[in-house]
């Protein structure tokens, strides 16, 4: 049962990282990857939403979807309810945190159309997960996606330095990095054989 | 207040429209949905048996198996369904079996989520057609970077051995229920 | 780029702009090269070429649909609840895709698996009604939608084509290298999606500083 749950975590977090094995979530991890400390905010947020849309979408594919038979409901009511989250941490961040706030910027409505979130709870529902794994799939994927936007921050500034050709400059050389990333990120493949 | 009420019956409205909308959709694609699988199921066997002419499909305690035929009535085999997992997701494949059960016939991959060029690899015939013939006793088992020398051997995809394993775990798993059930 | 040149050419014979408006999701304001959005899609399916259409006509379609019915009831809605409204359209458009697709392209939908629920919040469609179609009548948004869907199909297919041709030796399933050639599977797999679009980006970016001068 432990056991069962830390492979989810982990596959989640490192081996099927969301965004260099499954490219959910591009959006942020190219918009939001030029400082650290945003990063650690954004993959904060995005944590935080994806453990609590796992949640909150499975009660209602179980207790709601699947004892109705409204299987045809299944992508309009997770992205209202994905919506629905994003506007109350929103509220939340802006309440106690004005400078990460100013920082996140127009990157928070933007979690709403993040597909790691979407995606995390079709992979859910996909795989049949109960609900604490679900839960743990939500920790793991936000672990997994604040790990790979941290790094890719981290070189990014390096990168500042950097006499990069002008036309790869900002989104081609990110891309380009993130290549390298999940090429790295597949010597972790062996980790696990689930 | 007006704004309110404006608000709400505006998301009601729209809520109620697409609803219907989904309703109409479902109701036209299920049935063809439905008819979809049990082509491709009906295809996976005709593919592994090419002289099957038709298929019953009978419960033998809990397993669902398909009895083969060819086109004089002569038995042919049993084909079934294994599932399982792979390395990103479910495994699903079509397995047939002569009536002796010892005798593999050959499996489809009917459903994979491998990685694309490694992994799903699985589903390309040099890897499937491996299976053809092959003894099922003692258990299938899986030999990396050289040619298969026993009758129950398969060479695994290089880079790839955890798919080809999953592959191997989950057909041997079935066929060993398969075979304590028909017993 | 020939696009562009064709529309500089003959943008008086259908309407004021629409030429124009078509044209720039082909190039000026490509989706996916200039403004950096929907790349899930354009790197998670772009395997094979196949796919890669198959995923652009899937956009292309749910675009197009809200597009139009979010034009045409953009008065009615209040704008406190106008992002709830357009994601409930998109939502019912993208199930009538995935349906669809499950219903008469059965290989192909299982190929795509969730990338197409996935289209939900592709940031190009919500974008688009945000920026273009909350803003302009049914016709130029019909027009706008349908250029952006054209440019981001025309990406993916570029960028499958690319990878089935290094990945698998083939493009649309048609052999183009022969049998002796070793297929790289880097560009298959997830590194190869990154690199490739990387590289794309880039020559895009210096075919247009070449223009600019």
């Amino acid at each position: 049962m432990i056991a069962n749950l830390v492979l989810i975590f982990i596959a989640a977090a490192i081996t099927h990282n969301f965004v260099l094995t499954y490219f959910l979530g591009i959006c942020p991890f190219i918009g939001v990857s030029r400082k650290i400390e945003q990063a650690v905010g954004m993959g904060l947020a995005t944590t935080f939403v994806m453990t609590l849309a796992a949640t909150v979408t499975w009660a209602i594919y179980h207790f709601i979807l699947i004892r109705f038979n409204l299987p045809f409901l299944q992508y309009a009511s997770f992205i209202i309810v994905i919506a629905s989250l994003v506007q109350i941490v929103e509220m939340f961040i802006k309440k106690v945190s004005p400078p990460l706030y100013r920082a996140l910027g127009i990157y928070l409505p933007l979690i709403t159309t993040n597909c790691a979130i979407l995606g995390l709870t079709l992979f859910m529902v996909l795989r049949e997960y109960t609900f604490l794994e679900g839960l743990i799939f939500g920790l793991g994927a936000g672990a997994g996606f604040t790990l790979a936007l941290v790094i890719m921050a981290g070189i990014r500034e390096e990168l500042e330095c950097c006499d990069i050709p002008k036309p790869l400059r900002g989104a081609g050389i990110t891309l380009i990095i993130a290549g390298l990333l999940a090429l790295s990120f597949m010597g972790f493949g062996g980790l696990i054989s689930k | 207040m007006r704004n309110t009420i404006k608000m709400i019956s505006v998301l009601t409205i729209v809520g109620l429209v697409s609803g219907a909308a989904l309703v109409f959709m479902y109701k036209y694609a299920k049935p063809l949905i439905i008819v979809n699988q049990k082509n491709e199921m009906k295809q996976a066997i005709f593919k592994i048996f090419p002289k099957a002419k038709k298929y019953r499909k009978e419960t033998i305690k809990d397993e669902t198996i398909f009895k083969v035929n060819d086109k004089d009535g002569k038995f042919l085999g049993y084909a079934f369904l294994a599932e399982g997992y792979g390395y990103q997701g479910t495994i699903k494949m079509m397995v047939g079996i002569k009536k002796d059960l010892e005798t593999l016939v050959g499996i489809e991959i009917l459903e994979s989520q491998e990685t694309p060029g490694l992994g799903q690899e699985i589903t390309e015939e040099q890897f499937k057609s491996q299976f053809k013939g092959l003894k099922t006793s003692p258990p299938i088992i899986y030999v990396k970077n050289k040619k298969p020398t026993k009758p129950n051997e398969i060479e695994a995809i290089t880079g790839a051995t955890i798919s080809s394993r999953s592959v191997v775990g989950i057909l041997n798993e079935k066929i060993k229920t398969i075979k304590d059930e028909l017993r | 780029m020939s696009y562009d040149k064709n529309c500089a050419e003959k943008p008086k014979r259908l309407c004021a702009n629409c030429g124009r408006e078509f044209c720039k999701g082909l190039w000026r304001e490509n989706p996916i090269f200039i403004q950096v959005l929907g790349m899930c899609p354009a790197l998670a399916v772009t395997t094979k070429a196949l796919f890669g259409f198959s995923m652009g006509m899937a956009t292309t379609f749910v675009l197009v649909c809200s597009s139009l019915v979010i034009s045409s009831i953009r008065k009615l809605i209040p704008p406190q609840v106008r992002i709830a409204t357009f994601t409930v359209i998109i939502a019912t458009f993208v199930t009538c895709a995935d349906y669809f697709l499950k219903a008469n392209f059965y290989t192909i939908s299982k190929e795509l698996g969730p990338y197409v629920p996935l289209i939900v919040v592709n940031c190009i469609i919500l974008g688009r009604q945000e920026v273009f179609t909350s803003k302009h009548g049914v016709f130029n948004s019909f027009i706008d939608a349908l250029g952006m869907g054209v440019g981001f199909s025309a990406v993916l297919v570029l960028l499958g084509s690319i990878r089935e041709l290094f990945g698998f030796g083939t493009i649309f399933y048609y052999q183009i290298l022969g049998e002796g050639f070793e297929h790289w599977v880097v560009m298959a797999l997830p590194a190869g999606a990154f690199i490739t679009l990387g590289f794309l980006v880039g020559i895009f970016n210096w075919i247009n500083n070449k223009r600019k001068k």
